[in-house]
């Protein structure tokens, strides 16, 4: 049994299907929700919080029907929402701790919690203070500070680092690190930021138009996927590309010299180099890397045309 | 997650029942309804006319004060269905105007601040949610209808030479109904009315707008089509009708405008099944975050 399970998970919103046959089982300590807009992900969110039904299918979050056993699914959960979500008229450790009360604590274990949460995301100065007179990055961290306050089993993060500056950024990044490092805490990041995903989680889920394009753990496709290199060249480029496919590898040529090539597991840079010098073709620059989750989410979305749009490297 | 500590820690300590997070929600509902100067303010204001009442009823069963006020007249002291009819009426008024200010506060503030998909994304339903600021406006206005004038009936009681309670126990069960009936459709009224304006002064004088305007439009309607039907939106009028038959008053208004007991709870049912349309439409769309 995975934290959260799809099958044929099919979620309809008026006369459009938003979720399409999602199946799959989600088992990492860190997962990733990725995604361009109105791909789907908060419908996702929304739907294992138990706020839409499935027209088809199930989801289930720890074994329990994410419809049918919504009040005991919202009590093992945390959620912090993308938007502005507060009551500003209170102060934080007063809002934090009725958030708390709601999730099922009693009253002295939610003040006392509240407090420690507060301290915790860095808050603690400010807790008697009105929510609304926050700033933005304040706002952001007492969110999440009452979606840990109950200590929930799954903390679901909707855009967690939504207009922090670098700084708040580096914050909030290091806290799930934490959060994710103590392992009571399953974490669900939706964000179309891929470097925070990159930075806090293991396993990533990307969907596109409402479908799975993508489920994999990051590490293991890391590991398992092959080395990219780049190069730039001068002198008769097409016939190097051409020599070097004959050596078994992948590769594109681009303006300027510019050369992107898979390179296979037998295949060494000094071969490339003996065929370059062969060819009389100067190698000015070799960058080898590997697979990056931009290109796990890349190749997820090889069926569009062109880089998608809103995605933020 | 010691606060020294700094460091995020589990909880695994007891867990209250489900049924009573709608608790916590009357709560600090409650709480937020009497932070405010200006509900306490009109909570004294609301028990003036009962301390007054209170004297009342001294008087009226206190034979030398009487001789000393020289008030012998038949209705000038004369404690009846007709003297807590009055009361009755007075509180109720009141609590219009107690419940137009405090039902704002309970939910304006969640819905300026989008707090919806928060507070309904833990095991709270949407009946929930309501059900405990109802609770929370409920309370609150108990304590300026039913509260008061049943304590004035015992009080009355106590104080009467003759066995008074038991003969006039009807009064009491009248006080207790209609003060029960008004304060509920007051509290989905003002909880229906709050959800969907954002602004809570605008929202204050909406509810009473709500009350009073469409009298206005029933008095035309009757007027014009020679009907006594539109007296149907005329809430302050449907309210004293049903008071008087409650309290076994003898009816005041005139016979063509006479309407059936009936036909007015079947107009505050349909209003209160309206209000709470509205209530569940707008909590709807706001629980979950769009995008």
């Amino acid at each position: 049994m995975g934290v959260i399970d799809l099958d044929g998970l099919e979620v309809r919103l008026g006369n459009r299907t938003v979720l399409n046959g999602l199946t799959g089982a989600l088992q990492g300590r860190a997962i990733g929700l990725l995604g361009p807009n109105g791909a789907g992900k908060s419908t996702l969110i929304n739907t294992l919080l138990g706020f839409h039904a499935p027209s088809r299918g199930s989801a289930h979050v720890f074994g329990l029907d994410a419809h049918r056993d919504r009040a005991q699914i919202r009590g093992a959960i945390g959620y912090m929402p993308e938007n502005d979500s507060f009551i500003g008229n209170m102060s934080g450790v007063r809002f934090v701790r009725y958030m708390a009360e709601l999730a099922g604590l009693p009253a002295q274990e939610a003040l006392e919690r509240a407090h420690e949460a507060l301290f915790y995301v860095g808050l603690g100065e400010v807790r008697y203070r009105k929510v609304s007179t926050y700033s933005l990055g304040m706002k952001q961290l007492i969110k999440l500070a009452q979606a840990l306050a109950h200590g929930p089993r799954l903390l679901i993060l909707d855009e967690p680092t939504n207009g922090l500056d670098p700084i708040a950024r580096q914050r909030m990044i290091q806290l799930i690190q934490e959060i994710r490092k103590e392992g009571s805490v399953r974490l669900l990041i939706s964000s179309h930021l891929l470097r925070d995903i990159d930075e806090t989680c293991d396993e990533v889920l990307i969907l596109k138009g409402g479908r799975i394009a993508s489920l994999c753990n990051i590490e293991e496709e890391r590991r398992s996927n092959r080395s990219f290199m780049e190069l730039e060249t001068v002198g008769a480029t097409e016939q190097f590309s051409v020599s070097i496919r004959g050596l078994g590898c992948e590769c594109a040529s681009f303006p300027g010299g510019r050369i992107k090539l898979v390179v296979p597991e037998n295949i060494e840079a000094r071969d490339l180099y003996v065929i370059a010098s062969q060819q009389g073709v100067q190698i000015r620059r070799m960058n080898l890397r590997r697979d990056s989750l931009e290109d796990i989410f890349l190749r997820a979305m090889d069926n569009e045309t062109g880089r998608p749009a809103h995605v933020n490297l | 997650m010691s606060i020294y500590k700094q460091n995020y820690r589990a909880y695994t300590g007891k867990v209250t029942p489900i049924w009573t997070r709608v608790l916590v929600l009357a709560r600090y509902g409650y709480a937020e309804a009497w932070s405010s100067k200006i509900t306490v303010g009109i909570f004294v204001f609301s028990l003036l006319p009962c301390i007054l009442s209170l004297f009342g009823i001294y008087l009226a069963n206190n034979p030398l004060a009487r001789a000393l006020i020289g008030g012998q007249g038949p209705r000038g002291l004369a404690i009846d269905a007709r003297f807590f009819l009055n009361i009755l009426q007075i509180q109720s008024w009141l609590a219009l105007v107690l419940a137009s200010w405090i039902a704002p506060r309970l939910i304006t503030y969640d819905l300026a601040d989008n707090a919806m998909p928060i507070l309904l994304s833990h095991p709270i339903s949407r009946f929930g949610y309501v059900l405990g600021k109802f609770i929370a406006l409920f309370t609150a206005l108990s304590l300026v209808t039913w509260i008061p004038t049943l304590l004035l009936f015992f009080y009355e009681g106590y104080a009467s030479p003759q066995p008074w309670a038991s003969v006039n126990l009807s009064i009491a069960g009248g006080l207790l109904a209609g003060s029960l009936i008004w304060i509920a459709f007051l509290s989905i009224l003002g909880l229906a009315l709050s959800s969907w304006v954002k602004w809570r002064i605008v929202a204050t004088g909406i509810i009473f707008g709500a009350v009073f305007v469409p009298a206005g439009v029933g008095g035309i309607v009757s007027a014009v089509l020679r009907t006594k039907w539109g007296f149907l939106l005329n809430i302050p009028f449907m309210m004293s009708t049903l008071w008087e038959r409650l309290l076994g008053v003898p009816g005041l208004v005139h016979p063509n405008r006479d309407l059936p007991t009936v036909a007015i709870a079947a107009m505050l049912l349909l209003a209160c099944i309206i209000c709470l349309a509205m209530l569940n439409a707008r909590i709807r769309a706001r629980e979950v975050v769009r995008g």
